[in-house]
């Protein structure tokens, strides 16, 4: 299932994409299935508590409320193929076509967005750092930065050097706390694309003081989604391949079987922190990023009107245009 | 004015309230503000839910409520003040007056959406090739912070575990690019804030420029205990901020001493858009620093640490292994205010 966060008549509302270009609107869905399938009188109720509009309260509330949605959708899709409901479904709001919504990221307000960093070694290479770390890095990019698959970025003043990363995004689903790295991928909900865009000077002058915080962290620095690829769809995940494009140029063309520490690794580290569902880890980027650019070679710098893509194979593409402030 | 976000007996936790100190003790200010509509607006039936909406549950959704928040509130002391609390209860009659020990204190502000500890990097600090310029910072995640009494949990990752005592400013007016004279309209109050390092993480991570772990585990923050509310009257330079450890003071400043201003930190940050219920905090270790870095305060298990300024009031912590057993850190770890009081979990 891909999930989804989207706004439509002004209500943020999440949702499941169903026929690559329909939506189901799971809250009014779930609704309208207890009643229809099960007589519920409860079932606005119900499916307001199981289900509700915000992605991380739904995936708080784990196996129970998931079954709900793959019931809901199940119920829907069987009810469309026998030709019937289609009317009642559209005039009640259950299904949308998905050129009448505007996608969020379908996570527009996790708690935790950990970010890895030199997690390709070629991309190690390319930032002239000397050492692959013994540990995994990562930093926080700050959640109020998360923006839509197709939003505007704005050119922040501070900065002359705004670079992109392409990196899948990897949804937690349940608490996990110091876990095993075999055990691991249990506690992923899903996956969807990423993009850290960095300004590659502020960072500079904050990693004088050993620090890397804002430079990261510009509004709309962490564009997201587009869905929120359920783990039954991927069962393997490291061997997807990334790539990331600017006007149309490519820029980065990689896989993620090059991960220095893979996606378990990864999970089983961070888990020392505690991880709930609803957090994201990001996986790194290869190389290709505009920073990694040599003496005589043409500038990769993003400006104001470069369209910017980010692509993970079998999850989607981001596709976010820079402008100039105020716009 | 102080104001304490908690949760009153047989709350759920999505039920917390703001509650203010009024003649020393605790006032339940949705329910009071429900009064003050009944018996002086006569809007006695949407009372409680006009009072909700001026006082939520939440100080941050205080904060995002900006003037008119604040002028139910001026509205409200005006009602109490002269009133007194005597007998005083909500419109059917509710309690509404409590002393410390019937509340469990919440941080302020659950969720911020930064909370920006200001500093810099070990290596850095050792080396001595520190640049006082720029007023770099590390997010302190919301998941991290402990409750204003509660224990502070040794992570089993760890051997050696420091703190370092901050006064932190509290945004209310939301902005972007803000110049230092202006930056006094965007803050809301002051608070505490306690921040604590696995300093043995802190300093491995420290060679890739990445501090992550080694700030951010379970209840390595503390904010608290209360919110106190940006008053004219108040010399926020003259604000002493101290930290005892077993009853030892440990470190002692003001703003006054602070590398950089608050104006200077406030407008720097303030690129990335200043938010409602945003932290910002200063420590003993930008304040010491001139040439030499000011040790952070190491901790052991066992220990009790206090970080208090006068005007917003105490955080208190008794540090405690992560593996203990549950039964020794129940009741064991409760805490007693300066009075004697248990005031702990």
């Amino acid at each position: 299932m891909k999930l989804l966060t989207f706004t439509f008549q002004g209500g943020e509302r999440i949702g499941v994409l169903v026929d690559r270009d329909c939506v189901v609107d799971l809250e009014r869905g779930a609704a309208w299935y207890l009643t229809d399938a099960r007589g519920d009188p409860s079932a606005e109720r119900a499916a307001r508590i199981l289900i509700g509009h915000d992605m991380v309260g739904f995936l708080k509330k784990g196996d129970p409320s998931l079954e709900l949605a793959r019931r809901t959708v199940d119920h829907i899709r069987t009810r469309i193929a026998k030709g019937n409901d289609d009317d009642v479904l559209v005039e009640s709001g259950i299904l949308l076509d998905l050129k009448q919504i505007r996608l969020k990221a379908p996570v527009p307000r996790t708690p935790t967005l950990i970010s890895a960093g030199k997690n390709f070694s070629d991309h190690v290479g390319e930032m002239s750092t000397r050492n692959i770390p013994s540990r995994p890095v990562a930093f926080l990019k700050l959640p109020e930065t998360i923006t839509g698959p197709e939003d505007d970025i704005p050119y922040p003043k501070e900065t002359q050097k705004l670079d992109y990363e392409v990196e899948l995004a990897i949804v937690i689903g349940k608490p996990c706390v110091n876990v095993g790295k075999e055990e691991a991928l249990d506690y992923v909900a899903g996956y969807a694309a990423f993009n850290d865009l960095s300004a590659r000077d502020v960072i500079r002058r904050e990693n004088e003081n050993g620090i890397l915080l804002m430079g990261k962290n510009f509004p709309g620095f962490s564009p997201m989604g587009p869905y929120l690829v359920l783990k039954d769809e991927i069962p393997d995940a490291q061997s997807l391949k990334l790539e990331s494009r600017v006007n149309g140029e490519v820029r980065q063309s990689s896989n993620l079987g090059y991960m220095i520490f893979d996606i378990s690794e990864m999970i089983a580290y961070w888990s020392q922190m505690g991880l709930q569902a609803g957090d994201i880890l990001t996986t790194g980027t290869p190389k290709g990023v505009a920073a990694g650019r040599k003496e005589g070679q043409t500038p990769w710098w993003l400006k104001p009107g470069d369209i910017v893509e980010a692509e993970v194979e079998k999850i989607g593409c981001l596709r976010n245009r820079i402008v100039a402030e105020n716009q | 004015m102080k104001l304490f976000l908690g949760l009153a007996e047989g709350s759920l936790p999505h039920e917390s309230r703001i509650f203010g100190e009024v003649e020393g003790r605790l006032v339940d200010f949705t329910c009071a503000y429900a009064t003050y509509l009944s018996e002086v607006r006569g809007e006695r039936e949407a009372s409680y839910e006009l009072a909700s909406l001026y006082f939520p549950a939440t100080i941050s959704e205080f904060l995002e409520n900006g003037e008119s928040s604040l002028h139910a509130l001026a509205d409200l002391i005006s009602f109490l003040r002269p009133r007194g609390l005597q007998d005083f209860r909500g419109p059917a009659g509710e309690k509404v007056v409590y002393d410390p020990a019937e509340i469990r204190f919440l941080s302020p502000l659950q969720n911020p959406h930064k909370t920006i500890v200001i500093g810099f990097s070990d290596n850095v600090v050792s080396e001595m090739r520190l640049k006082a310029e720029v007023p770099t910072g590390f997010h302190k995640l919301p998941r991290t912070f402990t409750a204003p009494r509660g224990p502070i949990l040794w992570p089993k990752f760890s051997q050696e575990i420091d703190c370092d005592a901050c006064l932190a400013v509290v945004i209310g007016n939301p902005g972007q690019r803000v110049p230092p004279e202006k930056i006094w309209d965007h803050v809301a109050g002051f608070t505490l804030l306690l921040d604590i390092t696995a300093r043995d993480i802190s300093r491995r991570e420290a060679v890739t420029k990445n501090h992550l772990l080694g700030k951010n585990f379970p209840s390595s923050s503390s904010l608290g205990p209360a919110l106190l509310l940006k008053d004219p009257n108040v010399d926020v330079n003259g604000m002493e901020v101290a930290l005892t450890v077993d009853g030892v003071t440990r470190q002692r400043f003001t703003p006054r001493q602070w590398v950089f201003s608050l104006e200077q930190v406030l407008a720097h940050w303030s690129a990335l858009g200043l938010r409602a219920g945003d932290v910002f905090a200063l420590g003993g270790s930008v304040a010491l620093r001139t040439i030499s870095p000011a040790p952070a305060v190491s901790l052991t298990p066992g220990c009790v640490v206090r970080c208090a300024s006068s005007a917003i009031g105490e955080l208190c912590h008794k540090v405690v292994r992560e593996d203990e057993p549950r039964s020794a850190r129940g009741k064991k770890t409760e805490v007693r205010d300066q009075k004697g009081l248990n005031v702990g979990r």
